[in-house]
């Protein structure tokens, strides 16, 4: 009884020194350099992969018509406007003609004065023909002399020569006129194809250099994606790759398509190689030229080898690598990576099935780290 | 222990110097036996303190000569060289309050004496105890000083006093916060233990209750002592 | 002979845990002062070991890429990898801004450094080097993994300017110098980021560019589009990351990248020094400061507590004098309970400061061997701060013990 009151004070202070010191203790172990790494481990399986590749491109057209005069001149008109939906041959614009139906007016006058001089040198030609005939016959009857004949010959040669001039220069006209019509349709830009027009870059009266644009048109059969790929990851790609396309501005919805070329230039600026993935059905309504689009190119299947994820793949030394855990002992081991996709599966040369790797780790590790395997490393939330 | 008790021949003290000194103490004559409880008293500013400060070595006197068993303490100047162990191992205290540590426990109390002159603590609680059983306060052995009565208190406070065997004890008002009975139970110990150990002990009092146990009475006045005789009448 | 000290700890020990602990929780603080300055210090560092570079190509005479800003061609890289010693070369780019989180309730946004990183794969200088959850960076284009500081989740959507990321991978301490979280995002989406204006720029530039009859002339069509995409360019990167053979040092290698290439080189250790001794010098000395400060208070605290218990007991000290009791015990006495109180207050500080080291918003780097020193600063500190109530024991005159 008497020894009580030392003694639950002695208790009390072990209850308080006691924890204190264990707190400590763990403190010192658990947290600094001397606490274990906190790891995950993943097994190595032999699995196939479905490599893919991601780019991403502009909508474009295969086919883009640029529609302007062959000459310079000012634009008289233009009948349609961007979005339009026009038919082949059908007018978008014309040209100011400016003396050009005066001269066709004039070239058909010119025609019928050139007809009128072939009536005339028919009709001389023909004269001359009776007459002829007609001293040919008095030159049997020995009626007239052979002179007077063979000047009625040659008077018959005159007006053949004359009747053939006019017909000749009624060609000419008739093919004066048929170059003035052709100049003439040349100033109609007609559709060349069923399309969309894209651009309008003109108002009547603006006036054109020849070869510039008056009207771009597309055809919407021939939309594509023009796709930019990392030369780095475009290893195998090719033409006839099945590809899904998601448009930025409909990012919920996936398009199918195929690789319909590997461009042989590539860019050497971007270090980006180029593709063209054309759609399996072009979607509707149209997306715009110039949409940004990305494109996943999925790759033939890689037989099954081991796989890891790739965020076990470290660097130590230059050396590409993971930590293989063997009887709770880290390992570096280097790997060469055959083949990877787009879900961070990476398939590698230099490990085995069934062994373990570490996937994630709190710190960088090292060969001598302490480790302590777990399902999470702290901190992420599930 | 050596038969002579302690004895104090001329002792002055002078506080001060020039103009301004006191004489406290302008010569004391004190001798008491071993085995002796003699009473000092005095009033207020007499000296008495002077005295006692002198006599448990926590002041230096200005002059006279001072013997403790059989030995010169005190000539013109300390003989010992270790003051604090003179006033360990020969000198027993016993206050007015027991001043007793508030951290140790009795026996504790009583055992640091001997522990602090190097005695083992085992040997030194053995004795501690046998004092505590002696003085009957050992049932509060274990106890803390704040757990005891005023008794108690200072029937420990002798215990240590006397702990260390001393040839003297200097007990200054061991009496004062008691009442009659208790005072006289106290001076009863002191007296017992005086025999027993074969210690002089000085109580300084002014309790008018104490005054006749005492056979000899040492009154001080203006620094000097005179010597009487008291009445001497036991304790009953 | 028994331990005075600790019969009067245990007499009074509730007294003297309270105060413990007190102490406790002011050397705790000063123990996360000197965290938050290792911490700064290891966000320097992890910087530089993250990004996994030898050398750090800038452009000439900044102190680029994190202390300063720089940009290079995009393509100076291939000149570089072609140098000797060189063993890869690869462009970067960092970029302090706000990132937003759009995919719950309410958008927020989170100070982050945008790192960009060439699609070399895992492992590359500039990846990050491990991941705490999800997966690197597969596509060359709107992936990101962000640092876990950032409070981002996998699955979450991140605006960077005019994209939107999903985070792929969850990586820890990646932070740049001033601790604030990474998002990795492939290089060619953070050049846009940070080279590319904003629409409205674009079109503004494009209308002045439209109006200056320079560029728009009436003969030559596709000049102002060629002039247009020309002025869009974003080909630029902030450094280029290079790593270097076994074999050679890196002043070696830097030399002729230098020399040649006319561009500024930093190694390692220049970095380093860049970083920590210039970036972080003001604030170390402000944590400095306060830790001289804390220090003080400490050592003020600890006196004045074991004076007042000093005070307290100072008719015992008397006594104890009086019955013989040496000055070097009563002195052992009142540095071994202002030592055991410095014991108490650090156990506790270094407990606080370990739990409360993770919740503070910047990083806190508890180091083992800075609560050595810190123990024996405390240890030093409180026998200094002993002194004081020493010098009085001492003076104590045991005469007072005796009455009047």
């Amino acid at each position: 009884m008497k020894r009580l009151p030392v003694q639950r004070r002695t208790l009390a202070l072990i209850a308080v020194i006691v924890p204190l010191l264990a707190l400590l203790v763990y403190v010192a172990l658990r947290s600094g350099p001397l606490a274990p790494v906190a790891v995950t481990v993943a097994q190595v399986e032999s699995q196939s992969i479905n490599p893919a590749l991601f780019g991403i491109g502009t909508v474009g057209a295969r086919y883009t018509y640029m529609i302007g005069p062959t000459a310079a001149g000012r634009v008289k008109r233009v009948d349609v406007h961007v979005g339009d939906r026009v038919s082949a041959g059908q007018l978008l614009a014309e040209m100011d003609p400016v003396d050009l139906d005066d001269r066709i007016r004039a070239q058909k006058a010119a025609i019928k004065q050139t007809q009128a001089a072939v009536g005339e040198a028919t009709a001389k030609q023909s004269f001359a023909q009776i007459q002829a005939r007609r001293y040919e016959r008095l030159l049997a009857k020995h009626s007239t002399s052979e002179e007077a004949v063979a000047a009625k010959h040659e008077e018959l040669q005159v007006a053949n020569a004359a009747l053939a001039a006019a017909r000749g220069d009624l060609t000419r006209t008739h093919a004066d006129l048929q170059a003035l019509l052709a100049q003439r349709a040349n100033l109609r830009l007609v559709a060349p194809v069923d399309g969309i027009v894209t651009q309008r870059d003109a108002a009547p009266g603006s006036t054109f250099v020849a070869g510039q644009a008056v009207v771009e048109m597309i055809d919407p059969q021939s939309l594509w994606v023009d796709a930019r790929f990392d030369q780095i990851q475009a290893v195998g790609l090719a033409a006839g790759q099945p590809a899904s396309i998601v448009l930025r501005s409909r990012s919920g919805k996936t398009f199918k398509g195929e690789v319909l070329r590997v461009d042989p230039l590539a860019d050497a600026v971007t270090e980006e190689t180029l593709a063209k993935i054309r759609f399996k059905h072009i979607p509707q309504p149209l997306p715009p030229i110039g949409e940004l689009a990305d494109v996943t190119v999925a790759l033939p299947a890689l037989p099954p080898r081991p796989t890891v994820p790739n965020a076990s793949l470290q660097r130590i030394d230059g050396k590409l690598g993971v930590w293989r855990v063997a009887a709770g002992k880290l390992e570096f081991v280097p790997v060469k990576v055959l083949g990877s996709d787009l879900d961070g599966q990476v398939q590698v040369e230099g490990l085995k099935a069934g062994e373990r790797v570490v996937v994630y780790s709190q710190r960088t590790l090292g060969a001598h780290s302490n480790i302590s395997i777990v399902d999470r490393i702290p901190g992420v939330s599930p | 222990m050596a038969a002579q008790g302690i004895r104090i021949e001329g002792l002055k003290k002078r506080y001060g110097s020039g103009d301004t000194a006191v004489d406290a103490l302008k010569g004391v004559d004190m001798e008491v036996a071993p085995g002796e409880v003699v009473g000092l008293v005095g009033p207020s500013g007499s000296g008495k303190s002077t005295l006692l400060k002198c006599l448990g070595a926590v002041i230096d006197p200005s002059a006279g000569r001072m013997t403790l068993g059989d030995a010169v303490i005190y000539d013109q100047g300390w003989k010992a060289r270790d003051l604090r162990a003179l006033r360990r191992d020969k000198i027993g205290f016993v206050f007015q309050a027991p001043y007793l540590i508030p951290f140790l426990d009795v026996t504790d109390n009583v055992a640091l004496l001997p522990m602090l002159a190097g005695v083992p603590n085992a040997e030194a609680r053995k004795r501690a105890l046998e004092l505590l059983t002696a003085l009957d306060v050992q049932h509060r052995a274990k106890a803390m000083p704040s757990q005891l009565s005023g008794g108690e208190q200072q029937r420990v406070a002798i215990a240590r006093g006397l702990v260390n065997r001393p040839p003297v004890i200097l007990a200054d008002e061991p009496t004062a916060p008691l009442d009659s009975k208790r005072a006289m139970a106290v001076i009863r110990i002191l007296n017992d233990m005086a025999k027993k150990y074969e210690t002089a002990i000085i109580v300084v009092t002014h309790d008018e209750k104490i005054l006749p146990t005492f056979k000899r009475i040492y009154h001080i006045r203006d620094g000097v002592t005179h010597e009487e005789a008291g009445e001497g009448r036991g304790f009953d | 002979m028994i331990s005075l000290a600790g019969r009067d700890i245990l007499h009074t020990w509730g007294k003297f845990v309270f105060t413990g602990i007190g102490l406790g929780l002011l050397i705790g603080v000063t123990l996360v002062m000197a965290g938050v300055y290792r911490g700064m210090v290891d966000d320097a560092m992890v910087l530089l070991d993250n990004s996994g570079a030898d050398l750090w190509v800038v452009q000439k005479d900044t102190q680029g890429p994190y202390a300063e800003s720089s940009s290079l061609y995009d393509d100076t890289w291939r000149g570089i990898a072609a140098m000797p010693g060189v063993a890869s070369a690869t462009d970067i780019t960092y970029l302090t801004m706000q990132v937003r989180a759009t995919n719950h309730g309410e958008p927020r946004d989170v100070r982050a450094m945008v790192v960009g990183i060439a699609p070399d794969g895992p492992g590359s200088a500039g990846w990050p080097p491990y991941l705490v959850a999800g997966r690197q960076i597969t596509r060359s284009h709107y992936e990101a993994v962000a640092d876990i500081a950032s409070g981002f989740k996998l699955g979450d959507t991140l605006q960077i300017r005019r994209n939107r990321y999903t985070v792929v991978g969850l990586t820890r301490r990646m932070v740049s110098s001033n601790g604030d979280p990474m998002v990795f995002i492939p290089l060619k989406d953070a050049q846009q980021a940070q080279f590319l204006k904003d629409n409205e720029a674009i079109l503004q530039q494009r209308r002045r560019t439209a109006e200056n009859p320079a560029f728009n002339r009436p003969g030559v069509p596709g000049l102002l589009d060629a002039v247009i995409a020309s002025q869009s360019t974003n080909n630029y990167v902030n450094a280029v990351l290079v790593r270097i053979k076994p074999g050679y040092t890196a002043d070696e290698v830097a030399a002729p990248i230098r020399r040649w290439k006319r561009l500024t080189v930093f190694t390692r250790a220049q970095m380093q020094n860049i970083l920590v001794n210039k970036l972080i010098a003001t604030a170390s000395r402000q944590i400095g400061m306060f830790m001289v400060i804390l220090a003080i208070v400490s050592a003020a605290i600890v006196a004045f507590i074991i004076y007042t218990l000093t005070m307290d007991k100072i008719r015992e000290i008397a006594v104890l004098k009086l019955i013989g009791t040496r000055n070097r015990t009563i002195a052992a006495m009142i540095m071994q309970q202002a030592l055991a109180l410095g014991l108490i207050g650090f156990a506790v500080g270094k407990i606080t400061a370990t739990f409360a080291a993770p919740l503070f918003p910047k990083f806190v780097l508890l180091m083992p061997g800075d609560s050595i020193a810190g123990f024996f600063a405390v240890m030093v500190i409180c026998a200094l701060a002993s002194v004081v109530a020493i010098r009085m024991a001492l003076k104590v005159d045991p005469a007072e013990a005796i009455g009047g």
